[in-house]
């Protein structure tokens, strides 16, 4: 591993004024399960690693106090683990619960942060489709000020977010979700779980009290440079309640929307074929809880 | 045989215990060889090739070697200037310490830099620059084949006497075997079957990566690191530095082939002597996928049976990759032309191979060397035979098995076999014959399949002992085992503890054993091939009866007994009548330690009955079948195993627990290149799957349930009985994966791994 200055800033603005100085030579690192093998690797090579990990400001508040009327706030180093874990996710956000109990494995899952899981802009990770299906937003300090970005905005491509040299993720709110809705994740992988998936999907639906769909949101990752997500197929289910066969039409209507590249884990069709089948999974999945009223 | 006095006490041999080392390395406390420091000790990073083949026209290190705390820098004009030999290799002579002419795969070394810590070795890497004239890659066996391809090399070197290259090609070994006459064969077969099989390079994957730390004082070497092969290794340092050597190797963390042979001491030693003071180099997980590797097989089969069943003829031709250097692959592809054919009696048949250079990293011995891939080529076409004429799989199988008694395509006669046994038993764990369980989807599909393999153990051409043990009684009373054996993770300290007790008749209390080092131990050839428990097993069984002897006759004459009333107890010798004498003193009135070395003959020929002198192809064979249920998503193309059986005539079980571990680990290990693993280059020679985010290993989620079973039937002249096992398990996976998956689909795969994508592809008739 290259040499490296280690910053540990403890406050925002200590950070936000270190990154603006040095932002451009600059890796930003929390829990560092995906910055520190890319160092590694040698893939990057920053002069100054910034270790945010003890900033209080950037802590995780589940204890639901906030968390309550106003929707979700999720400190950019709220763990993986327990947004898996938080009773006060599992209720009303459950699909973000679903997505985090599917990343990697528990060793990671206790050291991964949703912030660093967001800022990274891997393709391939969980939880950013689940955040966009929730319509989660980020909040963003720089030493100019501090700016809001819907996560359906925030990414721009592999490894690329709307993140500027100097700015600094703090955290992410999700708005909480009307009564009604419930939402699963699914993914597909070769071999152990833990590896890298082909496809992974996050699908939110709201059902009134005759089973028809009056919400849907339907986001797939790895299967485009940014979580994919499928609106026309989503719309699909607008006033319907869905059979087996709609099921499958969304589910093929989604993988059309899909962008997937040919990689070791998998040729473009069937990647598409995969992201179709998760859809069709985390749909049925999501409808059935829907359907039994339990989240 | 054995001069076991074994009537006191009840025997060691065959009771299950923890290894012990199991205390130490589950609680951290053992140290391999990447936790070594020696003081005054460098670190050494390595430069690589960026290319998979180029002229290397020119190095230019200045700047690397003016950076602050770099101590030097090793390129071919040092290695010139040291006058040292500058290639290495044990079957062929073909790898340069580091490049000369030319670099022959992305990540051949170019130079090895030095410092006083890796970050300025590390940082020099980059400073170094080469300038390099491209030359074509040849990057798989077809293009390496092709009529005027690019040679890998220009001149061969074999040393080995078995090896034979084809001049002006890349084929650096070329060979055949051929038993009875196949053409009467195929003509005498109701039905012919050819398929051509194929599977990719994979990594072996060791945790304990590959590393090593050499010395030069006082005009000798010392090198301490995780290589299976010391001895040889000893004398290739010698070779190449003209001066002694001393080869040491701590506990290994695994090998698995991947370490069956040297690959970077020699380098790390010149780069030692170069810099003046001790050096050590660990590689990256990364660096070991461009060290050794399992090479890319591709063999075509071809069967004649009756109408019954019967084998009458078979052929196989295949190919081996092995890489741009044949430091060992050559003769890797050449042993198991004596398997290919599989454990059957077949009257008739011809085994061709090509061993052929590339450009990509050289190869080694994984697990069984291509016999994994043999045996999945024979296994599988097999099943395609039994669903053509009508015949269980298992029921095809024992019609052909081979029984003790009979003669192996190489002459051999075989015993200790019990390949039915074996199949009974791995099929048994998967309740063969009873239709699987009805799975919870539509959308899912069942089948079952076995396996049954042979398997050989390397053998010297000439009668010889390549194994020395030695066993001497301390002064204080201790039983000193000396082993060449590289305790790799498989027990074989414990092993060889528990032949040596009951050999002497003592306690384990009594022995300690010291391995690998050799100042210290008598030469060993190597840790492979399943050999130890055999090999070494009898060298410990010979020295424990020469000692038994030895201090018999001493204790004679301390207590004024006859040596046949007397016996070794557990603190002393005991005689008959309660007379006895501590070990502590009969060490003391001796006038010192009492040694005995022993050893293990092995090789030459056997005579046949009719009188016929024949070579020993292999001094033992071993036979092992497994069995899966596997579960197919036809909505993914992803197959999981559900189950599986596997079961080993291993002769006997000198440490069951450890013997079903190794069976266990094999079966678990060899899933990964079944179903997900491979080592993937693109066009350009560049290796894609260059680090373990993209190079899926097994992992628990992936294993299926399974208990092997362990079957013992002794053979004669092995140590109690014991012979070879530490690698079948990982042999017959993927025939008994394959042929599950063929019974659930009805798709008969060609290939592995069985990538989701593929099945399903396979599956919907694509292309």
């Amino acid at each position: 591993m290259r040499p490296f200055e280690y910053v540990r800033p403890t406050t925002v603005g200590e950070a936000t004024d270190f990154l603006r100085e040095h932002g451009d030579d600059a890796l930003v690192v929390a829990g560092g399960t995906a910055a520190v093998v890319m160092m590694t690797l040698g893939v990057l090579r920053p002069d100054y690693v910034v270790d945010v990990g003890f900033i209080p400001e950037l802590g995780p508040e589940l204890d639901g106090s906030r968390s309550g009327g106003a929707g979700l706030r999720l400190g950019a180093l709220t763990t993986v683990r327990s947004i898996e874990r938080d009773p006060a996710i599992a209720g009303a956000y459950g699909l973000l619960a679903d997505a985090a109990s599917q990343v990697a494995n528990v060793r990671v899952r206790n050291r991964a942060t949703v912030g660093g899981s967001v800022c990274y802009g891997e393709p391939q990770t969980d939880l950013p489709p689940a955040l966009i299906a929730m319509g989660a937003s980020a909040t963003i300090a720089a030493s100019t000020g501090v700016r809001t970005v819907p996560l359906a905005g925030f990414f721009e491509g592999p490894y690329e977010t709307v993140l500027q040299a100097g700015e600094l993720l703090t955290e992410i709110t999700v708005p909480l979700p009307e009564p009604g809705t419930f939402g699963c994740h699914a993914k597909f992988t070769v071999g152990s779980p833990e590896n890298k998936p082909v496809a992974n999907a996050s699908v939110l639906v709201r059902t009134d009290e005759a089973g028809r769909c009056v919400e849907a949101r339907i986001v797939m990752g790895a299967v485009g440079p940014v979580p994919v997500v499928a609106e026309a197929a989503a719309a699909l289910l607008a006033g319907e309640v869905p059979d087996a066969k709609l099921i499958a039409e969304v589910a093929a209507r989604a993988a059309d929307a899909t962008d997937p590249q040919d990689d070791l884990r998998g040729p473009v069709w069937y990647k598409r074929r995969i992201a179709a089948v998760l859809v069709e999974r985390a749909l049925s999945c999501a409808l059935r809880k829907a359907g039994n009223g339990t989240r | 045989m054995c001069a076991a006095q074994s009537r006191k006490r009840d025997p060691i041999v065959g009771t299950s215990m923890p290894t012990l080392e199991a205390a130490d390395k589950v609680t951290g406390a053992t140290l391999y060889v990447g936790d070594l420091v020696v003081p005054g000790m460098a670190h050494a990073k390595v430069l690589r090739s960026p290319l998979p083949h180029a002229r290397v026209v020119s190095i230019d290190a200045a700047e690397a070697r003016a950076l602050p705390g770099v101590v030097c820098v090793l390129t071919r004009d040092e290695v010139a200037a040291a006058g040292i030999e500058p290639v290495y290799g044990f079957v062929y002579r073909d790898a340069p310490l580091v490049a000369l002419d030319k670099v022959r795969y992305q990540g051949d070394i170019v130079a090895v830099v030095v410092a006083d810590d890796l970050a300025t070795a590390e940082a020099a890497l980059e400073l170094i620059e080469v300038d390099y004239d491209e030359l074509e890659p040849v990057m798989d066996v077809d293009a390496a084949l092709a009529d005027g391809a690019p040679l890998v090399h220009d001149t061969f070197s074999p040393i080995a006497p078995e090896l034979r290259p084809v001049e002006g090609t890349n084929v650096c070994h070329r060979a055949s075997i051929a038993w009875g006459d196949v053409e009467a064969g195929f003509r005498e077969a109701d039905r012919i079957y050819e398929d051509t099989f194929s599977a990719p390079p994979v990594q072996h994957c060791a945790l304990d990566l590959h590393a090593c730390v050499a010395a030069i004082e006082d005009g000798a070497i010392t090198v301490w690191t995780n290589c299976q092969s010391p001895f040889p290794l000893q004398r290739e340092l010698q070779r190449i530095f003209k001066m002694d050597a001393r080869v040491i190797v701590p506990y290994v963390g695994g090998g698995f082939g991947s370490k069956s042979r040297d690959r970077l001491e020699c380098v790390v030693t010149a780069a030692a002597q170069l810099a003046g003071r001790p050096v050590r180099l660990v590689l990256t997980q990364e660096e070991t996928f461009l060290t050794f590797i399992r090479p890319a097989y591709r063999g075509t089969i071809k069967t004649g049976v009756k109408d019954d069943g019967t084998i009458v003829a078979r052929h196989v031709r295949f190919t081996v990759d092995v890489g741009a250097y044949a430091i060992s692959g050559a003769r890797s592809a050449n042993n198991t032309l004596k398997v290919a054919t599989g454990p059957y009696r077949i009257p008739n048949a011809l085994v061709e191979c090509d061993a052929v250079y590339t450009n990509k990293p050289p190869s080694a011995p994984y697990r069984g060397l291509p016999t994994t891939q043999h045996t999945m080529a024979y296994e599988t076409q097999l099943d395609r035979i039994a669903r053509d004429l009508g015949i269980d799989p298992v029921e095809l199988r024992m019609r052909n098995l081979v029984v003790d008694g009979d003669v192996h395509i190489t002459g051999d006669l075989l015993r200790s076999t019990h390949a039915k046994e074996c199949l009974e038993a791995a099929a048994a764990g998967i309740d063969w014959g009873k239709p699987s369980e009805r799975p919870d989807k539509p959308a899912k599909l069942r089948g079952k399949g076995v396996s049954c393999t042979i398997k050989y153990t390397l053998t010297p051409p000439t009668r010889l002992s390549e194994n020395g043990a030695e066993i001497e009684l301390r002064e204080d009373g201790l039983f000193e085992v000396r082993i060449g054996t590289v305790n790799i993770g498989q027990g074989s300290d414990t092993t060889m503890a528990q032949i040596a007790a009951d050999g002497l008749g003592v306690g384990l209390d009594r022995i300690r054993v010291v391995h690998s080092d050799t100042a210290l131990v008598p030469v060993d050839s190597s840790t492979t091939a399943s050999r130890s428990t055999y090999h070494m097993g009898n060298a410990v069984l010979d020295a424990a009866a020469k000692l038994t002897a030895d201090v018999l006759a001493v204790a004679s004459q301390l207590l004024e007994r006859d040596a046949a009333s007397l016996a070794l107890g557990p603190d002393g010798v005991e005689a008959d009548d309660g007379e006895s004498i501590s070990y502590e003193e009969l060490v003391r009135r001796s006038g010192g330690p009492l040694t005995a070395l022993g050893e293990c003959v092995v090789g030459g020929t056997y005579t046949a009955p009719d009188g016929t002198e024949y070579p020993i192809a292999s001094t033992f064979w071993s036979f092992a079948s497994a069995a899966a249920e596997v579960e197919v998503d036809t909505d993914t193309g992803e197959v999981r195993v559900l189950r599986m059986g596997a079961a080993s005539n291993v002769g006997k079980a000198v440490n069951p627990d450890s013997v079903r571990t190794q069976l266990e680990g094999g079966v678990g290990m060899e899933l990964g290149p079944t179903l997900f693993e491979q080592l993937v280059w693109d066009e350009g020679g560049q290796l894609l799957t260059a680090a373990l985010m993209d190079y899926p290993l097994p992992t628990m989620e992936t294993s299926p349930l399974y208990r092997p079973e362990i079957i013992e039937h002794p053979l004669e002249g092995g140590p109690f009985g014991a012979k070879g096992m530490g690698e079948i398990g990982s042999v017959i996976t993927p025939a008994a994966v394959l042929n599950a998956v063929y019974d659930a689909t009805g798709v008969m795969f060609h290939e592995v791994p069985l990538l989701p994508h593929k099945v399903l592809a396979a599956l919907e008739g694509r292309k």
